[in-house]
């Protein structure tokens, strides 16, 4: 990747495992960033706290999507219809069962289970046939709404049969809780999943199959694997949408759903889930922006259009500044400062 | 030809494998014995890679069998470090977005992997590059990091393809003495000849496929067929 390091690290003789900085452990990381939610959640007023519960659901699946396609190099154009799968799966269950708990751990099921035949699939193609496959999924999924339209209300889509949440907390801030405890328990196992042997393999494979094969690693394995996992965090996602919306309807993943979760990855920084939180930011930032830029310039038309534009000019503006991704820029500032001291 | 008893470790038994009309290797065999270094030459294109790909599972011969341990075996790619044979790649197969340490640990399918890792590294002489990452480095950096993640592994056959390749006089003598101390089987494919006659127990001669020579550097050296498929004429 872009970030090289050719600097020979000190001796190895006396300390194995010297030249590797030391990592902080992420059950640390992720203690400080739920405190400092929850700190959030206390000052922000109401919309913006459901803003930031938008920001932990897109977590869930950037999180996801940045481990297969940063870390794997498993290109999916179609997890927008993941998450719409999620969604689906806890509206007919909430409806069915009113069990909250219950209905996201069979929305995560579900999920994963279409994501395991996608990913079976998928272990089979490379490069555009890949995206091409994703792409159909991300497309027929929406469609599967109208032809089974008692099950699914085709276009009007299905509401949520929610309870309220505890008196003494207001609804924004409890869905924050919630959101952003399902996000961090999702980015925890996956930080935990990717930094031993099962990350390794997952690079080895990206990088150079042969190479990989010989070294022992089972690629069709590995990229079931990586397709299940990522497809798990895209249900957990799913479901949070519906519990925040209260409903669920194909217009709510739409293709470009998916294009702008890649997008988001891409200029987060690939393959890191730092990254990947930048990239959730940017999911919620960047439309409400453009939104507020559309009505001063008071055309109607623009709207929903010029959050492309705006996301497709960061792209660009990123790609060019940070290859590696708004989450690389810190490690480029202390290596430009340490080169000129 | 194929009437041997069985033997202990790898044998390759009147293997051919035909590409359409091209036939890239014909009727070879090859026994292996534990603790030999076996060196297979031969000219460009004479399938001494072809040899190594049946060996690895990534071409099934067309006809012929192969042995291991005496047991009718059909190699797989990725079940090749489990049975403990090691190969490293022509084309210095590394994963460039790994750093040279990550690289090496993913040979190692053990725990400790770091730090076998890194022995393995110091062993060849480039733990200095652990934190670094391939695509930065040299060449013959490069070569030796493959080689690493080959030992790492502590395979009982270890196979190496073209390893002197692109290095120069003092580090193809360094990898001849690293390969005679190794102290495990050691199947090569070399064009250096130099290397092959110091190092190999046995050589194997390919042409177009054919098998022509199997003997001692000294037998192999001195066989005019050899000198013919080489030199193109009749010594």
């Amino acid at each position: 990747m872009t970030a090289i390091e050719a600097r020979p690290a000190t001796s190895t003789k006396t300390m194995p495992g010297a030249p590797r900085r030391r990592r902080v452990h992420p059950a640390i990381v992720i203690v400080v960033g739920a405190v400092l939610v929850v700190a959030l959640t206390y000052v922000l007023p109401p919309f913006r706290n459901y803003q930031l519960a938008t920001v932990g659901a897109y977590f869930c699946v950037t999180a996801g999507l940045t481990v297969l396609t940063g870390l794997n190099g498993q290109l999916s154009l179609g997890h927008g219809a993941l998450m719409a799968t999620g969604a689906y799966t806890l509206a007919l269950s909430q409806n069915k069962w009113e069990n909250l708990p219950l209905s996201f751990a069979l929305a995560v099921l579900v999920t994963t289970a279409v994501g395991a035949v996608i990913g079976l699939a998928a272990a089979r193609l490379r490069g555009p046939y890949l995206a091409g496959l994703t792409l159909a999924v991300a497309i027929v999924v929406p469609s599967v709404t109208s032809t089974f339209d008692e099950t699914f209300n085709s276009d009007q889509g299905l509401s949520v049969m929610l309870n309220p949440p505890p008196e003494q907390y207001p609804m924004e801030q409890w869905q924050a809780w919630l959101c952003w405890a399902a996000a961090l328990i999702v980015v925890l196992l996956l930080a935990l999943l990717v930094r031993g042997r099962f990350g390794r393999d997952l690079r080895a494979v990206r990088d150079d199959e042969t190479a990989a094969k010989l070294a022992g690693i089972n690629i069709a394995r590995t990229q079931v694997l990586a397709f299940v996992v990522s497809a798990a965090c895209a249900g957990v996602a799913g479901a949070l949408f519906a519990y925040l919306a209260q409903s669920v309807s194909p217009g709510a993943f739409p293709l470009t759903l998916s294009l702008f979760l890649l997008m988001a990855i891409v200029i987060g920084g690939l393959g890191s889930l730092f990254g990947a939180l930048w990239g959730a930011l940017l999911l919620v930032v960047l439309p409400t922006l453009s939104q507020s830029v559309g009505e001063h310039a008071g055309s109607q038309r623009l709207e929903g259009n010029l959050a492309l534009i705006v996301f497709g000019v960061v792209l660009v503006v990123v790609m060019l500044a940070a290859p590696g991704g708004l989450a690389s820029i810190p490690s480029r500032i202390s290596r430009l400062i340490r080169r000129n001291r | 030809m194929s009437t041997e008893p069985p033997l202990k470790e790898l044998a390759l038994h009147d293997i051919s494998v035909r590409f359409g009309g091209l036939t890239a290797l014909d009727n070879v065999s090859l026994r292996v014995a534990p603790g030999r270094i076996v060196g297979v030459i031969g000219p460009n294109g004479a399938g001494k890679t072809t040899l190594f790909n049946v060996i690895c599972g990534f071409v099934q011969p067309t006809s012929g069998s192969l042995t291991l341990d005496g047991q009718p075996w059909r190699p797989r790619p990725h079940h090749l470090s489990r049975l403990g044979i090691a190969r490293t790649l022509q084309g210095v197969g590394q994963f460039g977005g790994m750093t040279v340490l990550e690289n090496v640990m993913v040979g190692a399918r053990h725990r400790h992997a770091e730090s076998e890792a890194l022995a393995a590294l110091e062993r060849c002489g480039v733990a200095r590059y652990a934190a670094a990452y391939p695509g930065a480095l040299p060449y013959a950096i490069r070569k030796r990091i493959e080689l690493a993640r080959a030992l790492v592994a502590k395979p009982r056959i270890l196979m190496l393809d073209e390893p002197a390749g692109g290095l120069d006089s003092d580090e193809i003598a360094w990898l001849g003495g690293l390969i005679k101390e190794t102290g495990t089987t050691v199947l090569l494919v070399e064009h250096h000849m130099d290397l092959v006659m110091s190092v190999c127990d046995e050589i194997l001669v390919l042409d177009f496929g054919k098998p022509i020579a199997l003997g001692s550097p000294a037998e192999i050296s001195e066989n005019p067929k050899v000198t013919e498929a080489y030199l193109g004429a009749a010594a």
